[in-house]
C-alpha cells in the first residue's frame, strides 16, 4: 500500500543545512496499522507530512497504492489526497467559519461528490458521538470534540490511507481515550490503512507494528508488532 | 524611549499590513496638500502677475453705461494723470456670407492704449495698435474654424462688415474678463459703435482699466473715490488677487478639500480597522504584558506610538504624493488656465497635511485603543483558537464616535477658506453629512452581508461559491469596514459623473416640452413687432415668440433703511447690484400671488406698485405695504411692494424678482428679450432669418447653452473625477490591508483546503469570489447611493428631471469588482505559492 526508498528531506536556512530524514526504507501494507514513534525532531512528523505528499521531499521515491508521488506537482498531490488520503492533526485544524457538519463535508465537496454526503456526514459525527453538535462552530467546541469532528472529515472521502499526527498530543487522557477510540472503531469499519505518530503507548499498544526513529532514520532492530 | 522601541518592534512584524495603511493615509494626504499647493500656487501667480491678469494698475467693472455723474468722477481723475481705457464685451452673433450665424463674445477695445500691461499676442505676430482699427477685426483661432473663414476674409457683426485681420492667440486680462461665450471677437470702440450692437440699458459689460502715474493720487485714493462713485461694482487693484477669481478659487479650493478629506477619512477608516485586527492579534502579547505587570496605560501608549508613527510615515509619504497631484493640476485645467503658476515646493499645505494626516488617523485608531483596556490577561490560559474580539464598551463606542465627529468637523472648518461662521457651519454639515453617509453605508452593507451568510445557511452552494461567501463574514475580516470604504469611493465617483451627465443630457435632450428652447437677447424696440412678425412665419413654431421687457435698476432703501444697511449674506448680495425689472399690466396665467393683491391695471394707484418674488421678499424683509426706493441712470423712483408671488413656471425667460405696475418705468431705457420653442430641425433656418433681418439681435439657440455649460461642467468634473479616484484608491489600499491583515488565518486555510485535497484553482476561486463579491457590493452600494443622490439632488436643488439610468451603476460594480479583485490579490498572491506542510506544523 506504501513503498518508501531511500527518502531524504534537507532543510536550508540561510548559512545551515539541516538533514531531517536520513534515507528512509519503508513498507506498510493494505489495511495495516503502524505506530511511529522516536523523540521530538526524530523526522516522525516531516516523514508523515512527504507520505501525505504536504511537502516534496528532496530524493528518494514514495510509492502510494502503486502510484509514485515524489515528483508530483502541487495540484496533482491536492487531488490525490483528496481521493486517497485522509490526515488528523494534532492541532484539530478545523475551519472556524464551518459547522462541525460542514467541516466533515468539506473533502467530499472539495473531491466533487455531491450525493449522499451530508447523510455520510452525520453518520460519521454520529459514530464520533457528536450527533448533537453538528450545527456547532469550532470555537463553540472543546478540544477533544474537535479533534473528533477532525477524525470524521479525514475519513469521509473513504480514503484507502489514513495518516494521523499526534492525534491525542493535544488532549488529556480522558479525551484522548474517546479520540482514540472513535479512530479505532472507525478504522475497522472502513478497513483503512492507518498510519500514526505517536507519543501516546496506549495508541502504541493498538498498533500492529512500531517502528522507532531517531536522528532522521528508522532505528534498526525496533521495528516490529 | 522604551515605548518607542517597544512598538516599532511590535511594528515590525507586521510589515506587510502596515505598509497598506501607510498607503491609504499617503492617499488622503496626498490628494490634500496636492490641492492646496495648487491652490497656493495659483493664488500667487495671481499675485504675481496681477497687473498683466487685469492688464492695469485698477480695473472698475459695471454692467451698462456710466452714469453722468460717474463720467465726471473719471474726467476729473485723468485730468491728474490717471490714464484710462475702457473695454466692453457682450455676446452678440457672428457670420460669414452662407455660414449659419454663431454665438461670440465680442471685446471692444482702444488698441492705441490697451493693454496697459501684458501683451496682446497675434497670429501673424504683428501689434494691436497697427492691425485692429474700426474696420477690422482679430478672432480666436476656433471661430476661423467654425466658420470657415481666414484671415483677410470677411466677418458680419451686428450687420457691418470686419476684415479679420489676425489671429488672437492670447489677451493678458482673458481671466478677469467677465465673459466667456463661444469664440472671441475683439474690435475697436468705433467698430462697435458701427455695429449699433449697444444701446443705453443693454446688458454689455463695461470695464475701465486704469493706470496709475508714477506721482500723483495712490492707488488707495483711488480706490476711495471709485468706491464712492461706482458703489455697485466690483474694483480690483494690483495689490491684491482679482476678487472675482479670488471668490472663485476660495470656493473651489474649499471643496476640492474635503472631496481629499473624504479620500482621507476613507484611509484612516483603514488604519482603524487595520489597527483594530493587529490588536486582536496581538492580544495574546498584550495579556502576557499584563501579566508581566503593565497598565493599562503602559499598554496603550505603545499601541499609540504605533498609531503615530503611521500616521507620521502615511502623512510623509502623503507629502509626496501630494507634489504629483499639483502637478497634475494644470494638466487636467490646461483649458481654462491662463498661466501655468510656478510650482515648488510649499511646505505650508504640506505641514498641515501632515497634521491632518496624522489627527485623522488617531481619531479613527480611538475605538480599537480603547479596547486595550478590557484586555484581561487570564485570556491566555483559555483562549481557544478562534480569535476573540476585545471586549468593547457602548458607553466607551459612543464616546469615540462622537470624538471622530467632531474631530473631522474641526478639521472641515479648517479646510474651509473664508470667515469663521462659514468655516464651522461646512465643518458642521461635512461632518455631519459623511457620519450620516457612513452610517448608512455600513448599516446596508451589514444587511446584505447577513443577507449572503443566510444565503449560504439555506441554499446549497457549489463549494468554492460558499466558501468566498463565508469568507465575508469570518471573524477578524472587517468586511463592513471595506464595503464602507470601498462605497464611499463609488458613491462619490458616480455622483459626479451622473450628475455631469444628467445636466448636460437634460439640456442636449432639448428643453423639456412647452419651455423655450429659442432665446433672442438685445432686441431693439423698434424691432420688437416686426421680429415677432417674421419669428411667427418661420416654420416649425411650436410656441409663439413672446416677449419680455427688462430694465436695470438697483435698490437704495427698503422701508427707508438704505440697502447697504441690510444683512444681506451670500446670494443675498445681490441686491446691492443692479438688478432686471419689468412691468406687466396683467398678472400672467403661472404666477401665483401669496400675499397682497395684483394692481388693477384700470384703476392705476397714486404710486408705483410692484410686486416681489417669494425669496427676494424674505431676503429684504418685504410685504405688501413696504417700499422699495431705486435708482435707475441716476432717476430715483418711489414704490410700494403690492404683492408677494411665486412664480409656477420652470426656467421662462420672464423670471423677474421683481414686477411693476404699468407706467412706472416709462421713459426708462429698456431691453426687450424672447422667447419660443421651435422643433429643433428648424432652429437653424430660424436663426439664419433673424439674422438676416436684424443682425444686432442675438439668437441662442438650447445647443449654444449646452456647449457653454458642457465646457464648464466638464472642466469641473474631470478635476473632481480625478479626486474621487483617490477616495477610490483609498478604498482599494483598505482592502488589501484588510485581506493582508487576515494573512495569518488564510495561509492556514489555505494550508488545510490543500490538505484536504484542494487544488490551488480550486483555492484561488474562493478568494476570487470573497474579494469579486466585495467589489460588487460596494459597487452595488454606492451605485444605489449615487443614483439616490442624484435624483435627490436634480430634483431637490437643481429643479431638474431625473431620468433613471440603470447603465452606469451596473458599470460600478462590475468595475469595482474587478479592482477589488486586483487589490486582493496583491496582498495574498504569495499564500497560495506556500507550502501545507509548513504551515500547519507551526
Amino acid at each position: 500500500m506504501i513503498r518508501v526508498h531511500n527518502l531524504t528531506k534537507v532543510i536550508q536556512t540561510g548559512t545551515h543545512r539541516v538533514e531531517i530524514l536520513k534515507g528512509i526504507d519503508l513498507e506498510v501494507a493494505r489495511g495495516e496499522v503502524v505506530a511511529v514513534v522516536g523523540p521530538s525532531g526524530s523526522g516522525k512528523s516531516t516523514l508523515l507530512g512527504l507520505l501525505a505528499g504536504l511537502d516534496t521531499p528532496t530524493s528518494g521515491s514514495i510509492v502510494l497504492d502503486g502510484q509514485e508521488i515524489a515528483g508530483m506537482d502541487e495540484d496533482t498531490l491536492a487531488v490525490l489526497r483528496g481521493r486517497k488520503i485522509g490526515v488528523v492533526f494534532q492541532s484539530y485544524h478545523l475551519i472556524p467559519t464551518l459547522t462541525a457538519e460542514e467541516n466533515v463535508m468539506l473533502p467530499a465537496e472539495l473531491a466533487g461528490n455531491g450525493d449522499g454526503i451530508r447523510d455520510r456526514a452525520r453518520d460519521l459525527l454520529d459514530r464520533v458521538g457528536l450527533k448533537e453538535r453538528r450545527d456547532h462552530y469550532p470555537v463553540q467546541l472543546s478540544g477533544g470534540e474537535q479533534q473528533r469532528v477532525a477524525l470524521a472529515r479525514a475519513f469521509m472521502a473513504r480514503p484507502p490511507i489514513l495518516l494521523a499526527d499526534e492525534p491525542t498530543g493535544n488532549l488529556d487522557s480522558a479525551n484522548g481515550r474517546m479520540v482514540l477510540d472513535s479512530l479505532l472503531a472507525l478504522n475497522q469499519r472502513e478497513g483503512t490503512t492507518l498510519v500514526l505518530v505517536t507519543h501516546d503507548a496506549e495508541l502504541t499498544r493498538h498498533a500492529r507494528r512500531t517502528i522507532a526513529m531517531r536522528d532522521g532514520r528508522i532505528v534498526p532492530g525496533h521495528e516490529g508488532g | 524611549m522604551p515605548w518607542l522601541r517597544l512598538a516599532w518592534r511590535d511594528l515590525r512584524s507586521s510589515k506587510a499590513r502596515f505598509l497598506f495603511v501607510v498607503l491609504a493615509v499617503a492617499v488622503g494626504v496626498g490628494s490634500l496638500t496636492g490641492v492646496r499647493s495648487f491652490s497656493r500656487a495659483f493664488r500667487a501667480m495671481l499675485l504675481t502677475n496681477a497687473r498683466t491678469l487685469m492688464a492695469a494698475d485698477m480695473t472698475v467693472r459695471i454692467f451698462g453705461r456710466p452714469t453722468p455723474p460717474q463720467e465726471a468722477v473719471l474726467r476729473e481723475l485723468e485730468a491728474r494723470g490717471v490714464r484710462r481705457t475702457q473695454v466692453t464685451e457682450t455676446v452678440t452673433m457672428a457670420a460669414t456670407p452662407g455660414s449659419q450665424p454663431l454665438l461670440v463674445t465680442l471685446k471692444a477695445v482702444d488698441p492705441a492704449i490697451y493693454p496697459f500691461y501684458g501683451e496682446v499676442k497675434l497670429e501673424p505676430e504683428g501689434q494691436l495698435r497697427t492691425v485692429l482699427n474700426d474696420g477690422t477685426a482679430v478672432v480666436s483661432e476656433d471661430l476661423l474654424l467654425r466658420l470657415g473663414a481666414r484671415t483677410g476674409g470677411a466677418i458680419r457683426l451686428g450687420g457691418q462688415d470686419f476684415r479679420i485681420a489676425a489671429v488672437l492667440a492670447a489677451e493678458p486680462d482673458r481671466l478677469t474678463g467677465t465673459l466667456n461665450v463661444g469664440p472671441r471677437v475683439m474690435i475697436t470702440h468705433g467698430g462697435l459703435d458701427r455695429t449699433g450692437l449697444i444701446s443705453l440699458g443693454s446688458r454689455a459689460s463695461e470695464r475701465f482699466l486704469f493706470r496709475l502715474p508714477p506721482r500723483g493720487p495712490g492707488v488707495e485714493e483711488v480706490r476711495r473715490i471709485f468706491k464712492r462713485a461706482f458703489p455697485e461694482s466690483t474694483i480690483a487693484d494690483y495689490r491684491e488677487t482679482h476678487p472675482i477669481i479670488t471668490r472663485a478659487l476660495d470656493r473651489s479650493t474649499t471643496f476640492l478639500s474635503l472631496v481629499s478629506l473624504i479620500a482621507l477619512v476613507v484611509g484612516a477608516l483603514g488604519v482603524g480597522t487595520a489597527i483594530d485586527a493587529h490588536l486582536r492579534q496581538k492580544m495574546d502579547t498584550i495579556a502576557i504584558l499584563k501579566c508581566l505587570g503593565a497598565r493599562s496605560s503602559q499598554v496603550l501608549r505603545i499601541y499609540v506610538v504605533q498609531t503615530l508613527i503611521l500616521g507620521v510615515a502615511g502623512g510623509l509619504a502623503g507629502v509626496a504624493v501630494g507634489a504629483a497631484v499639483t502637478r497634475a493640476f494644470p494638466v487636467l485645467l490646461s483649458r481654462i488656465l491662463p498661466a501655468a503658476p510656478a510650482l515648488g515646493w510649499d511646505p505650508l499645505p504640506a505641514i498641515q497635511g501632515l497634521i491632518i494626516g496624522v489627527a485623522a488617523t488617531l481619531l479613527f485608531t480611538v475605538p480599537p485603543l480603547l479596547g486595550v483596556r478590557g484586555i484581561r490577561p487570564n485570556i491566555i490560559f483559555r483562549r481557544e483558537m478562534a480569535e476573540t474580539a476585545p471586549r468593547r464598551r457602548w458607553g466607551a463606542s459612543l464616546v469615540s464616535g462622537a470624538a471622530i465627529v467632531a474631530g473631522i468637523g474641526v478639521i472641515a472648518a479648517w479646510l474651509v477658506e473664508g470667515d469663521a461662521r462659514l468655516a464651522l457651519r461646512m465643518g458642521a454639515y461635512f461632518a455631519g453629512g459623511l457620519a450620516l453617509a457612513l452610517l448608512a453605508l455600513a448599516g446596508i452593507a451589514r444587511l446584505l452581508l447577513a443577507g449572503l451568510k443566510s444565503l449560504v445557511r439555506h441554499v446549497r452552494l457549489p463549494v468554492t461559491l460558499r466558501h468566498g461567501v463565508a469568507n465575508l463574514y469570518r471573524p477578524g475580516t472587517h468586511s463592513t469596514a471595506v464595503l464602507v470604504a470601498l462605497g464611499v469611493g463609488v458613491m462619490f465617483t458616480l455622483t459626479v459623473f451622473l450628475l455631469q451627465r444628467s445636466l448636460v443630457d437634460q439640456i442636449a435632450g432639448s428643453a423639456p416640452p412647452g419651455m423655450p428652447n429659442v432665446f433672442l437677447l438685445d432686441i431693439p424696440a423698434a424691432d420688437r413687432q416686426g421680429l415677432a412678425a417674421l419669428a411667427a412665419r418661420q416654420a416649425g413654431v411650436e410656441r409663439p415668440l413672446e416677449v419680455s421687457t427688462s430694465v436695470s435698476m438697483k435698490i437704495e432703501s427698503v422701508n427707508g433703511v438704505a440697502v447697504e444697511q441690510l444683512p444681506l449674506q451670500q446670494f443675498g448680495r445681490r441686491f446691492l447690484r443692479t438688478r432686471p425689472v419689468t412691468w406687466m399690466a396683467q398678472k400672467p396665467a403661472e404666477l401665483v400671488v401669496l400675499q397682497g393683491a395684483w394692481w388693477d391695471a384700470a384703476r392705476p394707484a397714486p404710486e408705483p406698485q410692484v410686486s416681489v418674488q417669494e425669496e427676494a421678499a424674505r431676503i429684504l424683509g418685504v410685504k405688501p405695504g413696504s417700499t422699495l426706493a431705486w435708482n435707475a441712470w441716476g432717476r430715483k423712483v418711489q414704490s410700494r411692494v403690492a404683492a408677494v408671488h411665486r412664480s409656477e413656471a420652470v426656467r421662462t425667460t420672464a423670471r423677474f424678482e421683481f414686477i411693476f405696475s404699468p407706467g412706472a418705468l416709462e421713459g426708462m431705457p429698456a431691453v426687450y428679450f424672447g422667447s419660443m420653442r421651435v422643433r429643433p430641425r428648424d432652429v437653424g433656418a430660424l436663426q439664419r432669418a433673424l439674422y438676416d433681418r436684424f443682425p444686432t439681435v442675438t439668437v441662442v439657440n438650447v445647443a449654444d447653452v449646452l456647449e457653454i455649460i458642457q465646457q464648464v461642467v466638464d472642466q469641473v468634473a474631470v478635476v473632481y473625477r480625478f479626486l474621487s479616484l483617490f477616495i477610490i484608491l483609498a478604498g482599494a489600499v483598505i482592502l488589501a490591508s484588510s485581506v493582508a491583515g487576515t494573512r495569518f488565518r488564510r495561509v492556514r486555510e489555505v494550508a488545510i483546503l490543500k490538505a484536504l485535497g484542494a487544488t490551488r484553482r480550486r483555492v484561488a476561486g474562493v478568494f476570487s469570489v470573497e474579494f469579486l463579491l466585495l467589489g460588487a457590493v460596494a459597487g452595488l452600494m454606492g451605485g444605489l447611493l449615487a443614483t439616490g443622490f442624484t435624483a435627490a439632488l436634480l430634483k431637490g436643488l437643481l429643479d431638474a428631471p431625473f431620468r433613471l439610468d440603470p447603465l452606469p451603476a451596473a458599470a460600478a460594480v462590475v468595475l469595482t469588482a474587478l479592482l477589488a479583485n486586483a487589490a486582493g490579490w496583491v496582498a495574498s498572491w504569495r499564500i497560495l505559492g506556500r507550502k501545507p506542510l509548513e504551515v500547519l506544523r507551526d
